[in-house]
């Protein structure tokens, strides 16, 4: 597969006359052999539509997050999970939750609790604000990172 | 006889190439397979291949793949019944395996009180030359006079290795070739050794000065079946860290295969040992001296593989869920000879590691060509991790036809985008002295340096 001579000058003449006559014919590569020696010029029509021939994410994941919070992922007020778990809402079955929509949270107040390890780990508020939406519903597993909420 | 089926879902606590070849076995056996990941590695092939995938931490491998918590966290929640722990990261983390047990999750390999046995590496040589193990000769503890050492090195033959006890490293050792060199030696190494370490507490092993670097595969099951798989020689190092591996070696005849293969199956037996595990060697004029035990699945497996014809992960889950080898010591034959190249993302001459992302990909083929890797076009290669991206192994008649079709194979793999080691593979491939398997542990370095 090596493409490139070895030889110590490049002949400037062939790859310009290929390039050339690569642009004239709409062609993304063409390769020329004469003797032992053998150029390839190629172009890339459109960089970033480079074919992935690997499979599509096919994968399940494990965690509620769907197509909505994607478009959410750059939003200054998220709050992701710092850690694989299971999240609850509030602080036992039959307490109010934590927070609700349209709460209002200061910084360090608990919003959730993630169970790891048998480990109950509150969650605290990193910025303060309203709260504008809840991603994770109670009991449901989440990954690392996995968005969970907008405070903002 | 009842046989336990094998397990339902397995979860993969690895990433790069282990993960997708653990992942292959796991979709031949019908057991499904749940992906751990990092951030960096959300686009991993072995996270799209799997059943199920689950970020368990940022890139940092301390807060992802090597966080126990997170990992089992991960595993409770899928309802994995096992854990496939790799090669590295947790691999060797006897607390680890414990702690999945404790879960009520198997664990896919060795019990951690041998974990934690072979992990010290003082009490593993012991027990290991209690077993009938041939270990280094030494003086089998501190040296409290010269007169003691002259008596310990007389006895073990010259040249010897004054070494201190709490050194590491290659750090205060000291090669002694004979007798008039000890009490300098000595009084050199206790003064380093007490300025570097604050313990001048010295001892002597033999030196070997071109060892080959051959080790022994065996496997176990649950009700005390051993099989030795043969050896594998992984001789050709750079920094201590294989570069190629073959087997069988080319310094074995078959009656020093089955002899050492003997005695690494009763030590395993009496140890009481499960699932698969490697005596490492030092061989030198027809001497095995123990190093270590590697308590997990290696890198190098596959070459193994190739000559056996036996999937060693696959076995791993089987014995793991209970099930008996099936099969023992006169139905493993070695067949031909295969040799593997792990192609690291390096530059070739300087070793600097070569992250980024891969261009095009074209792995090679044909008949007994193996290409163990996860890259694909486009992927990104992460700077966080090991810079081995593949693995190509190759399998032949013989060692010759081996080789040839290997030099073949490199020719044709492509590896674009990113910096490989395929340069220097190809180079040491063709060299006289790996052509005529005439080389030792030290003997890439060299050919690195342009010494031979």
């Amino acid at each position: 597969m090596t493409t490139s001579s070895k030889k110590p000058s490049v002949n400037t003449k062939i790859v310009r006359e290929l390039a050339a006559l690569l642009n004239e014919t709409g062609l993304t590569e063409i390769e020329y052999g004469c003797g032992d020696l053998r150029v390839r010029v190629a172009k890339t029509v459109a960089p970033t539509s480079v074919t992935v021939a690997a499979p599509t994410p096919a994968a399940v994941r494990s965690g509620a997050a769907g197509g909505e919070v994607d478009a959410v992922a750059d939003h200054p007020g998220l709050v992701t999970s710092p850690m694989v778990g299971v999240v609850y809402t509030s602080a036992e079955p039959e307490a109010p939750p934590f927070v609700k929509v349209g709460d209002m949270v200061a910084v360090g107040d608990t919003i959730l609790l993630i169970e790891a390890m048998k480990v109950f780990n509150p969650i605290k508020a990193p910025h303060s604000g309203r709260v504008q939406q809840v991603f994770v519903a109670n009991g449901t597993p989440v990954e690392y990172g996995e968005p969970l909420m907008i405070i903002e | 006889m009842f046989h336990p089926p094998v397990f339902h879902k397995v979860l993969i606590a690895n990433r790069g190439e282990i993960a997708l070849r653990i992942l292959r076995a796991c979709r031949e056996m019908g057991v499904l397979s749940v992906a751990v990941h990092s951030t960096a590695d959300a686009n991993a092939m072995h996270v799209r291949l799997a059943d199920e995938s689950i970020c368990i931490g940022p890139p940092a491998a301390s807060e992802s793949y090597l966080n126990a918590a997170a990992i089992l966290t991960a595993a409770t929640i899928c309802n994995a019944e096992a854990i496939h722990p790799g090669y590295g990261f947790l691999a060797e983390n006897a607390d680890f395996a414990a702690m999945v047990e404790e879960h009520g999750i198997a664990f896919i390999g060795p019990a951690p009180e041998h974990i934690r046995l072979m992990g010290d590496k003082v009490a593993a040589k012991r027990v290991c030359r209690e077993a009938g193990i041939p270990v280094v000769p030494g003086s089998d503890g501190p040296v409290e006079s010269e007169d003691q050492a002259r008596a310990v090195a007389d006895d073990i033959g010259y040249p010897v290795l004054v070494k201190a006890a709490a050194g590491g490293g290659g750090r205060g050792m000291k090669v002694v070739n004979g007798p008039d060199e000890l009490a300098d030696a000595l009084s050199t190494a206790r003064s380093e050794a007490v300025a570097a370490f604050g313990n001048g507490e010295l001892y002597l092993e033999k030196y070997l000065a071109r060892p080959r670097h051959i080790e022994v595969q065996i496997l176990a099951d649950l009700h005390g079946n051993v099989v030795h798989l043969g050896e594998r020689d992984c001789s050709v190092q750079r920094r201590h860290q294989k570069v190629v591996e073959e087997a069988p070696s080319p310094a074995l005849s078959p009656a020093q295969r089955r002899e050492i293969g003997r005695v690494a199956t009763t030590a395993v037996k009496r140890f009481g040992y499960r699932n698969a595990g490697t005596f490492e060697f030092l061989y030198e004029d027809g001497k095995f001296y123990f190093i270590e035990m590697n308590t997990r699945l290696q890198v190098e497996h596959p070459v193994t593989e190739m000559v056996c014809g036996l999937d060693l992960v696959r076995e791993m889950l089987r014995v793991a869920s209970g099930a008996p080898l099936g099969y023992g010591q006169k139905d493993i034959k070695i067949n031909g000879h295969a040799i593997e190249c792990r192609i690291n993302a390096e530059n070739p001459e300087t070793f600097a590691s070569s992250p980024g992302r891969v261009g095009d990909y074209h792995a090679p083929g044909g008949l007994g060509v193996r290409v163990d890797s996860a890259l694909y076009s486009g992927y990104m290669v992460p700077p966080y991790y090991d810079s081995m991206i593949a693995k190509l192994i190759v399998h032949g008649n013989n060692r010759n036809d081996c080789r040839m079709r290997l030099v073949h194979a490199l020719r044709e793999y492509v590896i674009d985008g990113i910096e490989t080691t395929i340069p220097l593979h190809q180079r040491l491939l063709e060299a006289p002295r790996f052509i005529a398997g005439d080389y030792d542990v030290h003997w890439l370095e060299k050919f690195v340096r342009g010494e031979n």
